[in-house]
C-alpha cells in the first residue's frame, strides 16, 4: 500500500482534484432535474440537452465576445449569460407547449415525449454547431493554476476547474437550500412538490410554480453545461451521458434530497474520475455499480425517507 | 352565499356527480351526508375548482364562479379543510396557517386578525405553533387544518368528514369549536360532510344528503 501510494499518489490527487470539477457539474444538472421531477412528476429525459446547448451556447457567445474584441473576463459573462438565455427561452417553451399537455397522461407516455424531446434538440445540436468538437477555453486560461498539496506533494491544477466550479456548486447548494426553507416562493414551490391540490386550495396557482420551477432547472443544468464548455469539448451525445449521471446521482441520493445530491455527486464524480485513471475500462459503469450498491441496500436512496417524501 | 345549480362531474369517464344542486345562506352550517363514495369530497373538489365540471353552474354571493381558476378561490373567501388533513409536513404548524395569507397577500393587520381568531377558537393552535405539521397527532392536525380553512374561509368554510378517526372526547371538542365559530363568524357559510349525521345534527340548520351523485332530500332543521 505504502509503496503503491509512493508511486500513484499523485495520480490519486489528480484523480480527485478531477472527480471533485465533474461533480460539482454533474450536481448543477442533477439537483434541478431533482427539482423539476418532484414540482411536474415528470421525468424529463432532455434534461442533459440544456446542458449539452447552454455548453454550447457558452462557446458561441464567447467566441463571438473575443472576436468583437471585449475584453478577457468578458468570457466569465458569456459563460452566465449563454445559460440564462439557454434556459429562460427552452424553458418556458417546452413546458408551455409541450408538457403541459401531458401531466395528465400516464408515466410511460410522458417518457416517450420528453424522450423524443431529448433526440430533437439532439439534432438541432448537429444542425447549429455541427458534429466537430466545439470548444472555449477563454476562463481557464485566465484564472492560472494553483498548486494543491496532496500527501506531501504539490499537484498544479487549474483554479478554473479547482476553485471557481466548486465554488459555484456550492453556491448554488446553499442558496437553493436558503431558497426552498426561508423564502415564501421556495416554501410554494415545496408545498406543490408535496402536494398539488392542497397548494392549489391555498391560492398557489400551480400551473406557473411549474413553468417557473421547470425554467429555473433549465439554468441551471444550462449553466452546468455552460461551466463545462471551457474545460471539456462538446460534442454529440454529450447531453445523452450528462442525463443518465444525473439520473444515477438522483437515484442514488433520494428524491427530494439537495444536500444528498451534493454528496452524491461527489462520490459519482470521484469514483468515476478514479476508475479513468486506474481502471479506465471501469469508467462507464463506475457510477451504475455506486447507483446499485446503494439501491440494493436503502431502495430510497441513500438520503432519502420513506416517509417525510421530497426536500 | 354560496349556490351549486346542477353541477355534474365525471372521474375517469364515469359520472360521479349528476345534477348536484345546493344552496348555502350566509351564516348558515349545513351538512352533506351521504355514505362512502356516495360523492361529497367530489361535491367538495368542484366547489373548490378542482376538477373540470360537465355541467351546472358554481355561484359564490350571487357571482357565477365556475370558469374561475381554483387558485383564485381561495382569494375568493372559500376554505377547504380537505378529508386527509394534507397538511405541508415539514412545515410548522404556523408556517401552514400562514402560508394561504401569503401567498394572497394579505395586508399584515388583516392576516394577524384572522390568525388571531382563528386562536381565539383553537387555542391549542397557539401551542403547537412552532411545531413541524408532519409530528403532530391525527387530532392536532385536524385542528390546523381547520385553522388553515378558517384564514381563507372569510365567505365559505368546506370540510370534508371532519370527525372521521377522531376518538369521541376529540370530536366533541373539535364540534364546539366549530359551534364557537359558526357563532364568532355570522357570515361564513359552512359546508361539513359527514358518513355519519348523528355528530353534526346538534349543528346544522340544513341537511343534504347524497347517494351515488345526486342529491336526495335536502331537509331544513328547525334552527335550535
Ligand atoms: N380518482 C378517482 N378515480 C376513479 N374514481 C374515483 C376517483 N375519485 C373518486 N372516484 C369515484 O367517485 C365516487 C365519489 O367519490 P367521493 O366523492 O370521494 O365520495 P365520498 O367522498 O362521498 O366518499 C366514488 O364512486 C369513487 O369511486
Ligand atoms: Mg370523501
Amino acid at each position: 500500500m505504502g509503496e503503491w501510494f509512493e508511486q500513484n499518489g499523485a495520480l490519486l490527487g489528480l484523480a480527485l482534484l478531477d472527480g471533485i470539477a465533474s461533480a460539482a457539474l454533474i450536481f448543477m444538472v442533477a439537483v434541478g432535474l431533482n427539482l423539476v421531477f418532484g414540482v411536474l412528476r415528470v421525468l424529463n429525459v432532455a434534461h442533459g440537452s440544456f446542458f449539452a446547448i447552454g455548453g454550447y451556447m457558452a462557446a458561441s457567445i464567447g467566441l463571438l465576445m473575443t472576436a468583437v474584441g471585449l475584453p478577457p473576463w468578458a468570457s466569465f459573462a458569456a459563460l452566465l449569460l449563454a445559460a440564462v438565455v439557454t434556459g429562460a427561452i427552452l424553458g418556458p417553451l417546452i413546458e408551455r407547449f409541450l408538457l403541459r399537455r401531458v401531466y395528465a397522461e400516464e408515466s410511460v407516455l410522458q417518457l416517450l415525449v420528453t424522450f423524443a424531446l431529448f433526440m430533437i434538440l439532439e439534432d438541432l445540436q448537429k444542425i447549429v454547431w455541427g458534429v466537430q468538437p466545439v470548444s472555449f477555453g477563454g476562463p481557464v486560461a485566465l484564472m492560472g493554476t494553483v498548486d494543491v498539496p496532496f500527501a506531501g506533494d504539490v499537484i498544479p491544477y487549474n483554479a478554473y476547474q479547482v476553485i471557481l466550479l466548486p465554488v459555484v456548486a456550492l453556491l448554488t447548494l446553499g442558496g437553493l437550500a436558503w431558497f426552498l426553507r426561508r423564502t415564501l416562493a421556495g416554501r410554494v414551490i415545496v408545498a406543490v412538490t408535496l402536494d398539488r391540490e392542497a397548494a392549489t386550495a391555498m391560492g398557489i396557482d400551480a400551473g406557473r410554480v411549474f413553468l417557473l420551477t421547470f425554467t429555473f432547472g433549465a439554468v441551471l443544468a444550462a449553466l452546468g453545461g455552460a461551466l463545462s464548455a471551457p474545460t471539456a469539448s462538446l460534442v454529440p451525445g454529450v447531453g445523452a451521458s450528462t442525463i443518465v449521471l444525473s439520473f444515477a446521482v438522483v437515484a442514488t441520493a433520494g428524491l427530494g434530497q439537495i444536500e444528498g445530491a451534493a454528496l452524491t455527486a461527489l462520490m459519482i464524480g470521484i469514483g468515476r474520475s478514479v476508475a479513468v485513471t486506474f481502471e479506465p475500462e471501469l469508467e462507464v459503469v463506475v457510477p451504475y455499480l455506486i447507483m446499485v450498491a446503494v439501491l440494493l441496500l436503502r431502495p430510497q436512496g441513500l438520503f432519502g425517507v420513506p416517509e417525510t417524501r421530497r426536500i | 352565499m354560496l349556490e351549486l345549480r346542477a353541477v355534474a362531474a365525471d372521474i375517469a369517464g364515469a359520472p360521479v356527480l349528476r345534477g348536484v344542486s345546493m344552496h348555502l345562506p350566509p351564516g348558515g352550517l349545513v351538512a352533506l351526508i351521504g355514505r362512502n363514495g356516495a360523492g361529497k369530497t367530489t361535491t367538495l373538489r368542484a366547489i373548490m375548482g378542482l376538477l373540470p365540471l360537465r355541467g351546472g353552474q358554481v355561484l359564490l354571493g350571487g357571482e357565477e364562479v365556475t370558469g374561475v381558476p381554483a387558485h383564485h378561490r381561495a382569494r375568493l373567501g372559500v376554505g377547504y379543510a380537505p378529508e386527509e388533513r394534507r397538511l405541508f409536513g415539514p412545515f410548522s404548524v404556523r408556517q401552514n396557517l400562514l402560508l394561504p395569507a401569503e401567498v394572497l397577500r394579505l395586508p399584515a393587520a388583516e392576516t394577524a386578525r384572522r390568525l388571531e381568531a382563528v386562536f381565539t377558537f383553537l387555542p391549542e393552535l397557539a401551542t403547537l405553533a412552532d411545531r413541524r405539521a408532519a409530528g403532530l397527532s391525527g387530532g392536532q392536525g385536524k385542528m390546523v387544518a381547520l385553522g388553515r380553512a378558517l384564514i381563507v374561509g372569510t365567505r365559505a368554510v368546506l370540510l370534508d368528514e371532519p370527525f372521521q378517526g377522531l376518538a369521541p372526547a376529540l370530536a366533541q371538542r373539535y364540534a364546539d369549536a366549530l359551534r364557537g365559530l359558526h357563532a364568532a363568524f355570522p357570515r361564513v357559510a359552512l359546508l361539513v360532510t359527514e358518513s355519519n349525521p348523528q355528530l353534526l345534527e346538534p349543528l346544522v340548520d340544513t341537511t343534504y344528503v347524497i347517494e351515488r351523485g345526486e342529491i336526495l332530500t335536502a331537509d331544513a332543521a328547525t334552527a335550535a
